[in-house]
């Protein structure tokens, strides 16, 4: 009943464009006078081509003179959905509730259209697209691509972290890299520290390694067992581990105070390696408690109680069951303090270390070349006055003295790191 | 009567904090039988049989009132509670397999005892699997991790733990949850042949259980004893409603 | 059958291993009680040592309030410690101010968007990070940060407020990343499951769900950072100068309490004023870190009657 007149609504039609494949040029059919018209002809169209496995792709309807080039331009004014495998009815045509189908979808259409809720005018159009059950909706594509921005964000704090440090340590080593020779370690330190290398230094970080270890590591496994084997719940137990915490964050520079304090004076040590090592060991002593403390509590509750119902006591059950499958952690812990130990530099300054003391170059003194009440050299503090305090010496020298105390901590570290991930893997249950 | 008892409880109270886990608990358990203990969940099994052994005092807020006494001897005076312990065996619920070889397991209390002697230690070690009903299924992998066992195997190595220290009196908690029917029955047999030897406390939520082996059968229920006596007779003709009730599954 | 071997074994032998047990015991309960002796003995020990000056002749109003500070002065010795403060405070903040984003930022990587061997790799490179000693990132600073700024900035000597703050941000980072994976690791995974059933990304769930669930960890290994930036000796003693004063620009040197002591205690006499003020800064600093610590710790506590209640 459309009368096939030339005059019309100002020489608008509608136009309905499908696309093909992923072409973005459209399969334009000749204009239609009315919307509705138009409409019909997406179902008749939907219908076809929906066994060709075309129906993924949207179909749009244009608005626009008759005799132009038909081409989609910017946004669609309206975009409706249609799912064809939509399972409840009644959606609304928007993206979280298409359309069940194209023909329901053609009819809410028509209908919106006669309601006078549709108009198209010239230059826009209209777009109806498939969209599957799963397929990300435009809210849900704005947010990944907020998560991925946000990803990579912090990725690159993480990155900016490790890369300027690890640059740095490359610069050291590149640096140092004349001097990092065998002699450098076993040579003693030179004309006026200016030339040879540290075997001195090393001897005595080593020295007051392990003696401060062999008296804080017993103490506090100790007393990292009473705390989770033997300690009630009551304010005693708060207060030690209130103790513990304070213990593990006073400053570096106060436990040299301490040290000079308790061991340097009251205890009359003077400035020795003993007292230097004594001061290391306090503290070394509450990252022990902590770690020893975190092992034992790793170990099942029903294991000792098996002992327990057994008639076994406490340290038997202890003794038994309970350090032999908490060694790795307790020594992880240690071990870290070993490499702490070794590069700390405030504790000793006061109490025992010094930056000169002659030593012996060969023979079994330059093996044992400190007594306990003697002064010694470490490390840590050579590396201190060299940089700070000493002209003349080679940068070789500083870079290479920086470089073996990294390499010792990192090494020490690394071998702590490494026994936890094994035994890790061997878990006994 | 008093000379055929072997635990003897005379009104026990236990509670935890302000919590009442036991009241009024006046119980006689004769030696050389199997007593079964039923009841719903919460009722109190647990405590009861913790008091036997004094675990109980690994409950922090426990408190105890009353006497318990094992040969006559109140267990909460005596000086020396690891022999007492090595005195009773305890099964738990939940199978816990120390992490040693199978072996290493069942020779862990006769060695805290002292016994060192290889010989002797093999014999007990096989006597204790075998009559756990585990020896065929792990003789040949004895030094196995006891933590690498299924449950199944894990709930009979702790049996054989607690009969390692032979025991005068086993208490079983409650301990076939873990283990299919058929094992449940050999180990069920194997009671029946141990209580010659020793005598058994059976807690069971299973009230077929203490029908097939409980010689005498007490039914608790919100930490009160509500009723004892010869099973045969708690289950035919029971003298409270509730005991009637419980074991025709009529609630818990 | 009760009366063999097992339960009545050799009676002295039995009792030499009672004997022996309660030895034990009794040494590992002292060990336990150790901790506190430190502590107190710390705060004893340095306490005495600073006592005769601190209740005998020092101007605590002057020693908080002035920034005079001419402790070797023969004429008329001032104590006072006000530039040394706000050199401590200008440099922990600068310090917090750089560490804490990237901190943060980098503990969220490390516990959300990343998983398998890189995350790994990532927690290994950061706990090493922690291991560098600190006179060697003193050093660093010193030889390596100070021309680089003063090539950036035109500034006169390397050494100087914005050196120490960049160096101890790199010191505090590792702390900062490792305790507050840990809290956000903390936080059950049913927040996470929950909030992604509804529907939210992993960006959403980080600030949504993550932050406020986490917030008191966070907080405390905020706290734990400036805990470690307040003591830090050696680094700040290499890289902020030796200028007691209070710091106009970013690249003025500073003092800081710390550097203080650890450049002027060898060079004292002991028994003098001098000697002593040293130790009555030592003081300061000592509870300073302690109620910096304990916040932390009650901080911490928060979150743990929170998740009981």
């Amino acid at each position: 009943m459309k009368s096939k007149a030339e005059f019309d609504d100002g020489g608008l039609r509608y136009f309905v464009l499908a696309r093909r494949g992923t072409s973005n040029g459209s399969h334009a059919t000749e204009g239609l006078r009315t919307l509705e018209e138009a409409l019909i002809e997406v179902g008749q169209r939907a219908g076809a081509t929906s066994e060709n496995g075309e129906a993924n792709s949207p179909i749009e309807i244009m608005c626009d003179r008759a005799d132009t080039d038909i081409r989609l331009r910017g946004r669609p004014r309206y975009d409706f959905f249609v799912d064809a495998g939509a399972s409840d009815a009644g959606g609304e045509g928007t993206e979280l509730q298409p359309y069940q189908g194209f023909h329901s979808a053609v009819e809410g259409l028509v209908r919106r259209h006669r309601e006078g809720r549709l108009p198209l005018d010239r230059g826009q159009h209209l777009r109806l697209s498939p969209r599957g059950v799963f397929a990300p909706s435009q809210l849900e594509r704005r947010k990944k691509i907020r998560e991925t921005i946000a990803k990579y964000v912090f990725m690159s704090m993480a990155i900016a972290l490790v890369l300027p440090v690890i640059a740095i340590l490359g610069y050291l080593v590149i640096k140092a890299w004349p001097v990092l020779t065998p002699a450098f370690l076993l040579e003693n330190p030179q004309n006026r520290m200016t030339a040879g290398g540290i075997w001195a230094p090393l001897v005595g970080t080593f020295f007051l390694v392990a003696i401060s270890l062999a008296a804080a590591a017993p103490v506090g496994v100790l007393a990292g067992v009473y705390l989770n084997e033997y300690a009630r719940d009551n304010w005693l137990t708060r207060l030690i581990n209130l103790a513990v915490v304070n213990l593990a964050g006073v400053p570096s520079i106060v436990h040299a105070l301490f040290g000079v304090g308790a061991f340097v004076l009251f205890a009359g040590m003077g400035r020795s390696l003993l007292a230097a090592s004594c001061t290391l060991g306090v503290m070394t002593l509450p990252v022990i408690i902590t770690s020893t403390r975190e092992a034992l509590a790793s170990v099942p509750m029903s294991f000792r109680e098996a002992c327990w119902n057994m008639g076994a006591t406490r340290w038997q059950t202890i003794r038994t069951i309970v350090l032999p499958n908490s060694v790795s952690g307790i020594l992880t812990g240690v071990i870290l303090q070993v490499s702490r130990a070794a590069g700390e530099t405030a504790p000793i300054l006061f109490t025992g270390a010094v930056f000169y003391v002659p030593v012996a170059d060969h023979g079994w003194e330059a093996f044992l070349p400190y007594g306990l009440g003697d002064r010694c050299m470490a490390l840590s503090m050579h590396l201190f006055t060299l940089a700070t305090q000493v002209r003349g010496v080679s940068e070789e020298i500083q870079y290479g003295t920086a470089v073996v105390l990294i390499g010792l901590v990192l090494a020490v570290n690394s071998v702590s790191i490494g026994i936890r991930s094994y035994l890790r893997s061997r878990k006994k249950w | 009567m008093v000379t055929e008892s072997h635990v003897r409880f005379d009104d026990v109270q236990v509670s935890y904090g302000s919590k009442v886990a036991l009241q009024d608990i006046s119980v006689e358990i004769p030696r050389n039988r199997i007593f079964g203990i039923i009841g719903p969940a919460n009722s109190g099994k647990t405590t009861f049989l913790k008091c036997i052994n004094r675990t109980i005092d690994f409950v922090p807020a426990a408190k105890v009132r009353g006497e318990v006494s094992v040969d006559g001897k109140n267990v909460f005076r005596i000086r020396n509670v690891y022999n007492l312990r090595r005195r009773i065996g305890m099964v738990f619920p939940l199978p816990v397999g120390l992490p040693l070889s199978v072996y290493d397991n069942v020779a862990y209390a006769p060695r805290r005892a002292g016994l060192r002697d290889r010989t002797q230690l093999d014999e007990l070690v096989e006597k204790c699997l075998r009559q756990a009903v585990l020896w065929d299924e792990v003789k040949d992998r004895l030094d196995q991790l006891g933590t690498k066992l299924s449950g199944g195997q894990q709930q009979r190595l702790t049996l054989a733990r607690a009969l390692s220290h032979r025991p005068e009196i086993l208490c079983l908690d409650e301990f076939s949850i873990a283990i299919d029917p058929v094992t449940t029955m050999k180990i069920e047999d194997v009671l029946l042949e141990l209580k010659n030897e020793m005598t058994i406390v059976l807690v069971t939520n299973l009230v077929q259980q203490a029908h097939r082996l409980a010689d005498h059968t007490a039914f608790f229920n919100a930490s009160r004893l509500v009723e004892v006596g010869e099973t045969e007779q708690i289950f035919s003709d029971p003298k409270d409603k509730l005991t009637g009730a419980y074991v025709t599954g009529g609630f818990g | 059958m009760s009366s063999d071997s097992l339960t009545s074994a050799r009676p002295v032998r039995q009792l030499c291993y009672r004997l022996t047990e309660w030895l034990i015991e009794c040494m590992i309960r002292i060990c336990g009680w150790s901790a506190i002796l430190f502590v107190f003995a710390i705060f004893y020990f340095v306490f005495r040592e600073a006592a005769p000056f601190l209740w005998g002749g020092l101007d605590l109003v002057e020693f908080f309030t002035s920034p005079n500070w001419r402790p070797a002065s023969d004429v008329r010795p001032q104590y006072g410690t006000l530039a040394l403060l706000v050199g401590s405070l200008a440099v922990t903040g600068l310090a917090m101010l750089l560490a804490v984003p990237f901190g943060l930022g980098a503990a969220i990587y490390v516990s959300e968007f990343c998983s398998g061997k890189l995350k790994e790799v990532l927690k290994v490179v950061i706990e090493l990070l922690s291991a560098v000693p600190s006179v060697v990132w003193g050093f660093i600073g010193y030889l390596v940060l100070g021309p680089i700024i003063m090539n950036l900035t035109g500034a006169a000597v390397g050494v100087n407020l914005l050196n120490g703050g960049i160096i101890l941000a790199l010191m505090s980072v590792p702390i900062i990343v490792s305790v507050g994976e840990d809290s956000l690791k903390a936080v059950p995974d049913s927040y996470r499951e929950a909030a992604v059933s509804l529907g939210a990304s992993r960006w959403e769930i980080v600030y949504r769900v993550l932050f406020p669930a986490a917030k008191n960890g966070l907080l405390a290994a905020v706290l734990l950072g400036v805990g470690r930036a307040i003591g830090e000796t050696m680094a700040v003693l290499m890289v902020t100068g030796h200028a007691v004063q209070i710091p106009h620009s970013l690249v003025d040197p500073i003092r800081t309490l710390t550097a203080t002591i650890a450049a002027k205690l060898g060079e004292t006499v002991e028994g003098n004023d001098h000697y002593r003020v040293l130790f009555v800064i030592g003081v300061v600093l000592f509870a300073v870190t302690f109620v910096v610590n304990l916040a932390a710790d009650l901080v911490v506590k928060g979150i743990r009657s929170e998740k009981q209640s």
